[in-house]
């Protein structure tokens, strides 16, 4: 069954202190409207984050983070190797992110697809397991979309619950947190004693408040057709004209809240080294260069097609995604304005 | 004064094309979210319409050039090189002259239409927490549409980029077309990375390694400029591998100081690199220091004069001598 | 306030016809200086990549002594003074980011010069003793 609680903006901060104790608080820190993921370090802090828009980083970076130490290994003076498995500090795998927009925690069930899978799948990331097991997602029901976001055309919405196991609603002095998963409603009755019960007059202004903000994202794309389309158009004359201004950057991998191409690398002295995953880009060309020196995606053109149709026809195809949710992070910080949402309409409308 | 340039820049384009002077005409269209412009391919006539000009036509359009004469991977057969007509600004124009300079362009094939530039904003310069959701530019004025459809009126100057408001180049030194607009702009002193020299040394590296911190490795400021188009970048080879690929700050610092210093002396401070920063780091900072040295060591600046050498690629006997250390 | 026995590393680039001939006269010589010194010899000095240097202090080396022929007396006849200018712009870059310049030095010093060549390495073990061990853009794995 589905829980409703209230808690009070100013008892927030001592309920979070508490928290604190056990798990490590994530929430998106800054200022000027400059947002971004951090370990919340002094609970007595204000919260600042309440009316924020999303942070310029996809919150993928606490779970999925640039580079992660996955083992390292030595030689002593005796030739003997040996390897040390990392293993952080178990309370540092407990975590409360605190605040991640609907979109990003939609994003963060399709990382769980990537890494986890469904039970008892083959393929499982340990490293990204051993993080997200332990996490709590509570998302901020989005109240200033901005206007390149365009969640709703990707079954996102601004009070959307998918990847969430709790969500809150900023209801002016007040937030309302509502249980999505089983995980959620255990942490709910974990802290029951800072919550109260939910009012009538608290869901009616609920309601008003998220149905504006539902109203206010006028961007909309067609996605129906993108896949179909897809399959057929590999070898399409669109992909010569649609690459050309890409300068072929990171941007727009590296912000993305779904994209998780990662590369595993060794960095070694001369007895000791270690084994890192990091994030990787399909927009590089060091990505797909063989040994030999030969590179099947040797131009802008082949990278580029590869991202759209990672997001929009394979993601789909294994998962039953797209793999986008219109967050818009790629369009804000695109160099070039090399907007998704009119290289997705172009694909809509190819013959 | 933009509107009479922009349909200038069309009858143009329209000749060159109508005259079979070029295949590919590169400019810039409008942007989809305000306040922005982005770069446009022409190939045919009836797309000249797309073409725009206004404040934020900030894309340094040299970038793609190197790109076009040498494509990748190398083709055995000679390959016929395509005629393309580029718009370019004082800095785009520089950076042209560079690129001839270092046999990346062949010029015969490239024609360059001038405009004399009176400097392009940055929609950065308007604080994050203000939705820009429409903008409308008359006379020299930028009205911005908030999401609570207030409106806010800024002078043009107030969003110049930095290197806008320091530039002294703003016509461009070679072009085969010229599209005045009015009086040049009078260049404020140079700037970039002034304070920042006063400090002391431990405070100069605290505040580079805060900024270079947050660098992601997106190596945005590489695609974006145009000076950077080796075929394999230090930070790409793996043979030998210069530095790690993750975000140890020893590693980040390593691929910057490479980068800015590989534009020594063919930086021409275009903005390109601040501009594309996703995480807004102010470049600018450090790569001025290597304009401003260049300029004051050796009385030279990028891609002003195509008969002059490069900078790295030549000498005077008067050069001076003060790096070195006598024992 | 230093550690009195630290003792520094550095790697001094050295071209193969003037400096490092110089170390060699340094050496058949008996002049004494320090022994901290790590020589590698390149075919001149405008063979540097400043990334060499850059790439050194990073590996955790205290120092770095690039030298190269006299002006003029290239054996590549220019390769040097093409070198100077680069020389020049990353000295002041590198002091620009914070990076002490005791840790960069440059020195011309020809193949008759061994005891000039002794003093520039005993003069830049000495300032780099007085500045301490790298700790700035060493990356420790």
């Amino acid at each position: 069954m589905i829980e409703e609680k209230i808690i009070k903006k100013n008892r927030l901060n001592a309920m979070l202190q508490e928290l604190s104790k056990e798990y490590s608080i994530y929430i998106p820190a800054g200022e000027n409207g400059d947002f971004r993921f951090c370990e919340l370090r002094d609970t007595n802090d204000e919260l600042v984050f309440w009316d924020y828009r999303n942070t310029r980083i996809s919150p993928k970076e606490i779970l999925f983070p640039h580079s992660e130490i996955l083992y390292e290994f030595s030689r002593d003076e005796s030739h003997q190797f040996s390897i040390s498995q990392n293993n952080d500090d178990q309370r540092k795998m407990k975590n409360v992110i605190l605040g991640i927009r609907p979109c990003d925690a939609r994003a963060i069930g399709f990382l769980d697809r990537v890494f986890i899978g469904e039970p008892n799948e083959r393929f499982v990331d340990p490293y990204y397991l051993k993080r997200r097991i332990h996490t709590i997602i509570i998302s901020l029901a989005c109240n200033r979309p901005q206007i390149s976001c365009f969640c709703t055309s990707l079954n996102g919405r601004p009070d959307g619950e998918e990847g969430a196991d709790i969500i809150a609603f900023d209801i002016g002095e007040e937030i309302l947190l509502k249980t999505v998963t089983e995980k959620g409603k255990e942490f709910i009755k974990e802290s029951s004693k800072w919550l109260g019960n939910v009012k009538k007059s608290d869901i009616d202004k609920k309601n008003k408040i998220f149905k504006e903000s539902a109203k206010r994202i006028n961007s909309r794309v067609s996605v129906e057709k993108v896949k179909e389309k897809l399959d057929d158009s590999f070898e399409a004359d669109f992909w010569n004209e649609i690459h050309r201004k890409c300068l072929g950057c990171g941007i727009c991998t590296f912000l993305c809240s779904t994209c998780h191409c990662f590369d595993i690398t060794d960095e070694t002295s001369a007895d000791r080294g270690k084994r890192i995953k990091c994030w990787d880009s399909c927009m590089y060309p060091l990505f797909t260069l063989h040994a030999s020196g030969h590179n099947p995606r040797p131009n802008y053109k082949e990278r580029m097609r590869q991202r759209i149709m990672h997001k929009f026809n394979y993601c789909p195809e294994n998962f039953k995604e797209l793999f986008c949710v219109g967050c818009g992070r790629c369009i804000r910080n695109c160099p070039v304005n090399l907007d998704i949402r009119e290289v997705i309409n172009q694909v809509s409308q190819l013959k | 004064m933009m509107k009479e340039i922009e349909t200038r820049i069309k009858e143009v384009v329209k000749d060159l094309f109508t005259q079979n002077k070029i295949d590919l005409f590169i400019g810039y269209s409008k942007g989809s979210l305000p306040l922005t412009s982005s770069p446009c391919f022409i190939t045919k006539s009836e797309d000249i319409e797309k073409l725009v000009w206004n404040s934020f036509c900030s894309n340094n359009l040299a970038v793609y050039l190197p790109r076009i004469f040498n494509p990748q991977p190398r083709k055995k057969e000679k390959i016929e090189l395509p005629r393309i007509g580029i718009l370019a600004k004082g800095c785009d124009a520089r950076s042209i002259v560079v690129l001839i300079k270092e046999h990346q362009i062949a010029r015969d094939n490239v024609f360059i239409l001038g405009i004399v530039c009176q400097g392009m904003g940055d929609r950065k310069k308007i604080r994050n927490d203000i939705e820009i959701t429409g903008a409308e530019e008359k006379n020299g004025r930028i009205t911005i549409v908030d999401e609570n459809k207030k409106e806010i009126e800024l002078k043009r100057e107030e969003l110049l980029s930095d290197c806008c408001i320091e530039c002294q180049h703003a016509t461009p030194p070679i072009h085969d077309i010229l599209i005045e607009s009015g009086n040049q702009r009078p260049a404020a002193p140079k700037g970039g990375g002034r304070d920042f020299e006063k400090k002391s040394i431990e405070d100069r590296w605290n505040l580079f390694q805060e900024e270079i911190s947050k660098c992601i490795r997106c190596y945005a400021c590489r695609q974006a400029c145009p000076n950077c188009y080796c075929r394999e970048c230090f930070a790409d080879q793996t043979k030998p591998r210069w530095i790690g690929v993750t975000d140890h700050i020893s590693d980040v610092m390593f691929y910057q100081i490479g980068r800015i210093f590989h534009q020594a002396g063919r930086c021409v401070d275009c903005g390109a690199c601040v501009r594309a920063c996703p995480m807004g780091i102010d470049l600018r900072v450090f790569t001025h220091k290597l304009v401003r040295d260049a300029k004051e060591l050796f009385d030279y600046e990028a891609g002003v004069f195509l008969e002059e050498g490069l900078l790295l690629a030549t000498f005077k006997p008067e050069d001076k001598q003060e790096f070195i250390s006598e024992p | 306030m230093m550690d009195k026995n630290f003792e520094p590393r550095i790697v001094a680039f050295l071209c193969n016809w003037c400096s490092y001939a110089g170390a060699d006269l340094a050496g058949v010589s008996r002049i004494q200086y320090p022994t901290n010194v790590r020589i590698i010899r390149l075919p001149c000095s405008g063979r540097i990549n400043p990334l060499y240097i850059v790439k050194a202090l990073q590996n955790g080396v205290d120092g770095v002594l690039v030298s190269g022929c006299h002006p003029g007396d290239c054996h590549y006849i220019s390769g040097n003074l093409v070198a100077g200018r680069k020389f020049a712009l990353l000295k002041n870059f590198l002091v620009h980011l914070g990076i002490e310049p005791e840790r960069v030095q440059f020195s011309w010093v020809s193949a008759s010069e061994g005891p000039r060549f002794a003093q520039i390495v005993k003069k830049v073990v000495n300032e780099v003793k007085e500045i301490g061990p790298i700790e700035k853009m060493v990356k420790r794995l």
